[in-house]
């Protein structure tokens, strides 16, 4: 257990003492908010105020702004999650670039102790900076407003942020596999970080895209994740300004804020639950990971 | 006792055979050097030693233990210091070290009691806190000497351990070398392709294109391949040619001197032709001569 914890140790500390590459990781989250601040948020508030017709009267200003700022927030965990655990992983073509991995393949560390240490590495290094971020944006948040969040659905939002982070990581140790040398995946991560924002939806919502595009989207176990973490945590503050609408809409507000920002993964021309979306992310990331342990132990048995 | 006995061994990558079909023994407590150019298969052959590589056929048993079959006891017994530089560049000496030693199940605590008899003469007091990739060349060297010994091995391998190494830091990897070798009655098995650097090995094996083309301890390898001469210093004539074929009919003139072949005692001829042969040296057989003798190629250095 000791060589385990040891060689997982090695790996988190070389993603957390390379300020650079925490920095890289985070770029694109960072120019979402950037972004958001320029003018994301004029277009996500105009978005909602098209849902009200007719119901400004009910609906505070500061409320549709506390879920303007919630959707950023989980855009920016969604983004995260797809860019931390690929920046963490390109470790493995490093090491295998640079030597490293003959270092270790010549320990009696055990094979799959090895892409084991690397995946759990990568899901804890981006859980920690997802619930980071969470943690800080709903401080944040709390300052502004109410976001009427119940206990469960904070302990679910963090357990989220495990989901996918590990979900994301087992699909990127398949990456990784393919890129013989660290200038090519860098490449993609450029690639990458550049699509990461739209594939889940920060930019622009998945639901102004076509039935295909959002099909091919939402095979990301991301794109799941950051439909439910803003289920999970705007739904208290939707279904306030709801009540105090007190049903003159027939919640039909309600209901198109939720389709306009995909509360819920929309995908082959149906609506995921929460629950089948949280089963999606868990068979794709365990069919990763069968399929990791397999060619894995391979490749280090050269 | 045996240490490394390997029969056979050969690598294969598709078409290409990077070692074929090599057969040796190492002794325990002997310096065993693997000399070889460039692409020889000195690597390869390590690497397969250490279980990193695959072998294709052949068998080769360290300590006792069959590499295929029990390469987990192997890795234990091998301390390895790789031809490129494998530390973590961004951590510092310290973490390098204490994450290394914990691949072999070892505590921080192991660890530096471990290391604690090395240290002083190793000087890592001073670089200890200190990035990997901010130490000199040198200073990486040892840092990676001390990584091999991390898990007090039987076996130290050393691959072309001086390479890229100015002289200076070369000899002083050469000291700690000759340190374990001594102090510590380490097994040493060292790749290179310095021929001086075979001068001190108890045994070597010349290597070329996967194959061994001659294994000895350097003595032995010279009187085979290495001839000394006499180098002369006379003016070039018949009559300086006629005595020189009394002893041998390999020789050059080069510039100012004769440069005479020869593995004969030469001090009676030399004494009874002193009126003739005045200004002379003899130059021994050189491991350079060694390797241009049985490959026709001389080694860079
Ligand atoms: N992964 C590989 N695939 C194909 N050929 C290789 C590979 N690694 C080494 N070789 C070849 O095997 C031969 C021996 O290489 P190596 O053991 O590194 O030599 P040395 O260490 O003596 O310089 C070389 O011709 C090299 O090109
Ligand atoms: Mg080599």
């Amino acid at each position: 257990m000791m060589d385990f914890i040891g060689f997982t140790k090695r790996n988190l500390i070389i993603y957390f003492k390379d300020v650079l590459a925490i920095f890289f990781s985070l770029l694109t989250s960072i120019i979402i908010f950037i972004l958001y601040l320029l003018f994301l948020k004029g277009t996500f508030v105009d978005a909602l105020n098209g849902t009200l017709n007719g119901l400004e009267n009910f609906v505070s200003g500061a409320d549709i702004d506390m879920l303007a700022n919630g959707i950023l927030l989980t855009g920016i965990l969604g983004t995260a999650m797809i860019t931390v655990p690929y920046t963490c992983l390109q470790t493995i073509v490093k090491d295998r670039e640079s030597g490293v991995d003959s270092d270790i393949c010549a320990t009696p560390l055990k094979r799959w102790k090895i892409v084991l240490s690397y995946f759990t590495a990568s899901t804890l290094s981006s859980f920690i900076m997802t619930s980071l971020i969470l943690t800080v944006g709903l401080v944040v948040l709390n300052f502004m407003g109410d976001l009427h969040l119940s206990v469960q659905s904070l302990i679910a939002a963090y357990g989220m942020m495990f989901l996918g982070s590990a979900s994301s990581t087992a699909l990127f140790m398949l990456v990784m596999l393919f890129f013989k040398s660290s200038s090519t995946s860098t490449a993609f991560f450029g690639i990458l970080s550049a699509a990461a924002g739209f594939v889940i939806g920060a930019y622009i919502p998945l639901s102004q895209f076509s039935e295909g595009v959002q099909g091919f989207c939402n095979l990301f176990p991301a794109s799941h994740i950051t439909s439910l973490i803003r289920n999970i945590l705007l739904s208290g503050i939707a279904n306030n300004i709801d009540s105090s609408i007190g049903g003159v809409d027939n919640g039909a507000f309600i209901s198109a804020v939720k389709d306009t920002f995909s509360f819920n993964a929309h995908a082959f021309g149906t609506d995921f639950s929460g629950m089948n979306s949280v089963l999606y992310v868990g068979i794709f990331a365990l069919i990763c990971i069968a399929a990791m342990m397999v060619v894995y132990s391979k490749t280090y048995k050269k | 006792m045996k240490v490394i006995e390997v029969k056979d061994l050969t690598k294969k990558y598709k078409e290409h055979t990077a070692v074929n079909g090599i057969s040796f023994d190492v002794e325990e407590g002997e310096m065993f050097a693997f000399l070889g150019e460039n692409g020889a298969g000195k690597s390869t052959t390590i690497n397969m030693l250490t279980t990193i590589l695959g072998k294709t056929s052949g068998s080769a048993f360290i300590c006792g233990h069959e590499l295929g079959k029990e390469d987990d006891e192997i890795r234990k017994v091998n301390g390895i210091v790789f031809q490129n530089s494998v530390l973590d560049k961004k951590l510092s000496v310290k973490d390098n070290l204490l994450t290394r030693g914990s691949y072999y199940g070892l505590s921080r605590k192991q660890v530096l009691a471990r290391l604690e008899p090395f240290s002083e003469r190793f000087e890592m007091k001073d670089i200890w806190d200190r990035k990997y990739e901010k130490l000199s060349g040198g200073q990486r060297r040892r840092v990676d000497i001390m990584r091999a010994l991390i898990n007090n091995p039987k076996i130290l391998f050393l691959d072309e351990p001086t390479t890229g190494l100015d002289p200076k830091s070369r000899k002083i990897v050469w000291d700690y070398i000759n340190y374990l070798r001594k102090e510590h009655k380490m097994t040493i098995f060292l790749t290179t392709h310095y021929m001086e650097e075979t001068r001190d090995a108890d045994h070597v094996v010349i290597l070329d294109k996967g194959n061994i083309i001659s294994t000895g301890t350097p003595a032995e390898l010279k009187t085979r391949y290495a001839h000394s001469r006499l180098v002369w210093y006379t003016e070039k004539g018949e009559s300086a040619e006629s005595l020189i074929q009394i002893i041998s009919d390999k020789y050059v003139y080069d510039a100012d001197h004769y440069s005479i072949e020869t593995d004969r005692n030469l001090t009676e001829f030399i004494f009874e032709h002193r009126e003739e042969i005045r200004d002379y040296e003899f130059v021994k057989g050189t491991m350079d001569d060694v390797f241009l003798n049985l490959t026709g190629k001389e080694l860079a250095s």
